[in-house]
């Protein structure tokens, strides 16, 4: 992660004197952004960077639910399955995804194109049922809609 | 709709959004109102004679939490706008991050000013990504503005934000694990005392608000006290924002002056029951709000005190309908899930009590419930109930014992049956 | 001085106390696992819930006191409330009692008994988690059993600072685990955590499964390691528990080794070389008295000895800085005009062992160099030309910088081929044989009791003093 030091160094310039700490967040994503996931080396050297304990990062790791430690496929399916989304058919529309990629919750296809997530509440319930691609929304999904997209995801 | 808005008092286009089209709607007016004309203690004065209330969930009013900080007590001071907004049915705080970000900023700058903070920051949950963006444009705008940095219109007031992305945990929505995670780590929750106005992010006094209660702080400041007191009732001042989801025929975001009639609101302003079905209940302001009958909810007014006095609470407005021939158990088995998915683990009753709840719903949905499986879930409700570090076991207990007050023959129906009343259906379209 | 009502009855309490301060001070007691006086609080077992009136329930470990506050203890709201968090703990813990070592001294075993005593309400199978995991080569970790009051993880983040362990994942899949880099092997305070979690969840290797607790007693005795000079219990097997059939060695051997909680030295922990001292105590005795390597009996080498000593003209003793006090007064009350006395560092820092740091380890690893000095000088040991007589008390003395000419008298307590090189041998007791007392580095006094018997042949050095200041046989 060394290359990403300069970049480290802007943004602890917006905080404010003694908030390195804070900055295992934001670090953690922008490593895993670059990289795909955190590697262990990373674990060391942004505890060595930022002057934390490396426990810390560890935990933060391992603690939410958006930080991986190992590779996953190009596209990360993250479909949500909470209340509003079961309501208005989540469960119909992730039995298509599952039959058409042929995967279940937690895999990857063989091509490593897919992986498939179930999530919690992503504050998109008026738009149900829905999944997150990588780091975008997409709402209001039918079958028809998830086979479009998937379509366009190589 | 009917009645004034505060915060969504625009049509939504493209832009919106943006500084120039906030400014010209007026925006910024009462930065520069409170910044050259008003001390700080009258901002906190002004605020805490309006009566506002918390829109996170708890609905504490929001002066009498800034009043616990002394202006000059040589510290560092913090404000943190939650926009954590993990709480299932709620997505309200995300119509003001993606349409009206300036709003929020506006806000924050002037509780800034109110309570001596110079670093401000937005906590924002990381799954977020368009409000992010949104909101992250509209910090440049402003600081290209100068309403961010040094000396604020050539005042002596100056104020820097950082806006913060979480990592994917609602336990980062309760102010305190909201603040563990700002400073790096694992969102553990923390005890009180002391309260995070005397104690919080590193140590320092710092006040946490949700994204749409600070966003009602230019209104007041600009418009004043009294006038936001004339909206709303007298026990619930002002307008707030609803989420509605579930079995609606127009789910979205809305705002309401608080007393607005709530079968009013769903049958016209929402468009009704999906096929024209009947209300089963009502789950009013997030998943940990207990559930109310569509027969408890007829004459009721979308207030505090309306809800307060049938048991439940407006709490984050996350209203999801639930129509007639959904099968309550299998909508509690999700919640069930959900809270034990989110529990952080740190206290001993909501570590295993989620569990434990989620375990039992398990077995009942699969067929595999026992008659004492209801006293069992009540008990660990009760349990649960003021004895954790943070509200997310209270909560877990409230939602399966709200449902389970109003449900429970279905409840009764499926263990005896092993099978669901209504065929394990949530949807609004097949029927029972 | 805020007055407080505690079960109706008033008590003082300190403005800056804790409810569960005030409580256990004056006798209530009220029942907690992650509340520890030297930590943090953690406030997350919930068991320490108290009814306070006006208020209702809440944990007493995190509450201030306040003028005129009643709190109940043993209110029935507050039974209930115990109960039912002990439900929760043990929802999920392994019913282990039977093979776990921490049986006899568990604190949730203990709560259940007196708190609770119903089986589970839970009909649904237990979360499983990693058992027998390598927490470092010391330690074992069982996840089942760990209630997670994060006393062990607060413990290195707070006093050993070795930042070794934290928590992986959320919620009921939450284990410990340490750093990856496993720096708690490297933590020499690691074993205190062993003291501190209140379930058998991590366990010391080297005491695990040899003995049942209840077979053993503990003896106060001083950790020799260094001249902080904690004070440890040593455990050893209860006579009533002596074990007939199987391997007698059983009856006589140290079985683990705990602090001795003691403010005015080491509060409530000791380092890991102070669980370590069977290394030291348990190497192979000298339980014989030689004369150039050839048995004697003991009035022969003691009289052989006190002819040496009448014939010098320049006698040298090295003294050991693992003499008691009552020995090293009495090598200066009998032996002190006779010889030219130097105090001796009987061991040095050995390879990779820590020399010093702000908590307990101390540069010098000898118990009682203090008193030594100050009975004998801290002149560095030398010989001159003349040196014909070279008294050797205890370990590390150089044998080979001792002039060629000069006699030797050695005593020792270990096996060492310097014992039979010396003119006369005379064994002598260890610290776990006999009462004593040392000095540490602050000037503060230890005592150390017995825990065996020494062998039939074997000396006290305080005797064998008083002994060798008597004329020889056939001398005046």
């Amino acid at each position: 992660m060394r290359h990403l030091i300069p970049e480290f160094e802007k943004l602890r310039a917006r905080f404010p004197a003694g908030f390195e700490s804070s900055m295992v967040l934001p670090c953690v994503r922008r490593i895993q952004e670059d990289r795909g996931y955190v590697a262990d080396e990373d674990i060391s050297g942004l505890a060595a960077y930022l002057g934390v304990p490396q426990i810390q990062i560890e935990e933060v790791l391992s603690f939410y639910t958006m930080f991986r430690r190992r590779p996953i496929g190009r596209w990360h399916l993250q479909f949500c399955h909470n209340v509003s989304c079961s309501m208005n058919g989540a469960e119909r529309i992730l039995e298509h995804v599952q039959k058409k990629l042929g995967i279940r919750p937690g895999e990857t296809t063989p091509d490593g194109r897919f992986t498939l997530s179930l999530v919690e509440c992503l504050g998109s319930c008026g738009t149900a049922p829905m999944m997150m691609v990588n780091e975008g929304y997409h709402e209001n999904l039918t079958s028809e809609a998830v086979d479009e997209l998937l379509e366009g995801l190589k | 709709m009917p009645g004034r808005q505060i915060i969504m008092s625009f049509p939504v286009t493209a832009t919106s959004h943006t500084l120039a089209e906030y400014r010209s709607r007026g925006g910024y007016g009462a930065l520069e109102k409170a910044l050259r004309s008003m001390k700080p203690a009258e901002v906190v004065k002004e605020v805490t004679a309006s009566g506002l209330q918390g829109r996170g969930g708890a609905a504490f009013p929001v002066g009498r939490k800034w009043q616990v900080m002394v202006y000059d007590d040589g510290q560092p001071h913090y404000l943190i706008a939650n926009a954590d907004e993990g709480e299932p049915g709620t997505f309200k705080d995300r119509w003001i991050l993606e349409n009206n970000p300036h709003v929020l900023l506006e806000s924050m700058l002037i509780t800034s000013y109110a309570l001596n903070v110079r670093n401000c920051f937005v906590y924002i949950r990381g799954e977020f990504d368009l409000p992010y963006r949104r909101l992250a444009g509209a910090v440049e705008e402003a600081y290209a503005a100068g309403f961010f940095g040094e000396r604020i219109l050539g005042t002596d007031f100056s104020c820097d934000i950082v806006v913060y992305r979480g990592a994917g945990a609602y336990v980062a929505g309760e102010a305190s694990g909201l603040i563990s995670s700002l400073e790096g780590k694992k969102s553990y929750p923390r005890n009180r005392p002391p309260r995070l106005t005397v104690r919080g992010l590193y140590q320092r006094p710092t006040v946490v608000n949700n994204v749409e209660s600070l966003s009602n702080i230019a209104w007041i400041v600009a418009h004043g006290a009294a006038a936001y007191k004339e909206i709303g009732t007298p026990k619930s001042p002002g307008t707030r924002l609803y989420s509605v989801s579930g079995h609606v025929n127009r789910p979205g975001v809305y705002e309401a002056e608080l007393g607005y009639p709530w079968m009013k609101f769903l049958e016209e302003d929402c468009g009704g029951i999906v096929g024209g079905r009947a209300i089963k209940c009502v789950v009013p302001g997030g998943v940990s709000s207990k559930v109310l009958t569509g027969a408890e909810i007829k004459d009721l007014a979308l207030s505090h005190e309306a809800l307060w006095d049938v048991g439940s609470t407006l709490g984050s407005g996350g209203m999801i309908v639930i129509a007639e021939g959904t099968c309550m158990v299998t909508l509690s088995q999700i919640l069930m899930r959900f809270y034990h998915h989110e529990s952080c683990g740190q206290c001993t009753p909501c570590r295993h009590g989620t569990g434990w709840l989620h375990r039992i719903m398990d077995r009942i949905v699969a067929g595999q419930g026992r008659p004492e499986d209801i006293e069992r879930l009540y008990y660990i409700a009760k349990f649960n109930d003021g004895t954790t570090i943070c509200g997310l076991g209270d909560a877990a207990g409230y939602a399966i014992s709200g449902i389970l007050d109003k449900f429970r023959d279905e409840f009764e129906y499926y263990i005896e049956h092993k099978r669901s009343r209504y065929d394990g259906n949530l949807e609004c379209l097949r029927s029972s | 001085m805020p007055e407080i009502f505690i079960n109706g009855q008033p008590v003082q309490a300190r403005e800056d106390q804790t409810v569960l301060q005030v409580a256990l001070e004056n006798g209530f007691f009220v029942p907690y696992f992650c509340w520890h006086p030297q930590l943090s609080i953690a406030g997350n077992c919930r068991m320490c819930l108290v009814d306070v009136e006006g208020r209702g329930i809440d944990i007493a470990c995190n509450m201030p006191v306040s003028a005129g506050m009643k709190v109940l203890t043993e209110s029935d709201d507050v039974k209930a409330h115990r109960k039912a968090i002990l439900q929760f703990i043990t929802l999920n813990h392994p019913v282990d009692c039977g093979i776990c070592d921490k049986a006899g001294e568990c604190t949730l075993q203990d709560y259940h008994y007196i708190y609770n005593g119903d089986r589970s309400l839970s009909v649904d199978e237990k979360v499983h988690s990693t058992k027998f995991y390598n927490l470092s080569n010391r330690i074992l970790l069982d996840n089942e059993r760990c209630i997670l009051c994060l006393r062990c993880t607060r413990f290195t983040h707070e006093v050993s600072k070795s930042m070794a362990l934290g928590v992986e994942r959320r919620g009921d899949v939450s284990n410990i685990r340490p750093v990856e880099d496993r720096p708690l092997g490297e933590d020499p305070y690691s074993d205190n955590i062993i003291d501190i979690c209140p379930v058998g969840a991590l366990l010391s290797r080297q005491f695990l499964h040899k003995s049942r607790i209840w077979y053993l007693k503990p003896t106060p005795s001083v950790c020799p390691g260094c001249e902080r000079g904690c004070t440890v219990q040593i455990w050893h097997r209860k006579p009533e528990w002596f074990v007939k059939s199987l391997d007698a060695r059983q009856n006589t051997s140290i079985a683990r080794i705990t602090p001795l909680e003691n403010p005015a030295v080491n509060g409530p922990w000791i380092c890991n070389k102070g669980r370590d001292l069977a290394r030291i105590f348990e190497r192979a005795r000298a339980d014989e008295p030689m004369m150039k390597g050839r048995p004697v009996p003991l009035a022969e080498a003691l009289d052989a000895a006190r002819r040496l000593i009448g014939a010098a003209r320049h006698p040298v003793a090295l003294v050991s800085s693992w003499g008691s006090n009552e020995e090293l007064e009495a090598f200066k009350r009998h032996l002190g005009e006779v010889f030219h006395a130097h105090v001796k560092r009987d061991w040095l820092p050995e390879e990779g062992e820590r020399l010093e740091d702000d908590l307990l380890i101390r540069p010098d690893k000898n118990p009682n160099r203090a008193r030594a000095l100050e009975l004998f000088g801290d002149d560095e040991p030398g010989y001159h030309d003349g040196t014909d007589l070279v008294l050797v008390w205890g370990e590390g003395c150089d044998f080979a910088s001792i002039p060629a000419q000069a006699k030797v008298i050695f005593l020792n307590s270990y096996l060492a081929p310097e014992n039979g090189h010396a003119d006369v041998f005379l064994p002598i007791s260890i610290q776990t044989e006999r009462t004593g007392h040392y000095t540490n580095f602050q000037g503060v006094v230890s005592a150390f009791e017995p825990c065996f018997p020494k062998a039939a042949a074997v000396s006290d050095a305080e005797a064998l003093f008083r002994s060798l200041a008597a004329p020889a046989r056939g001398h005046p």
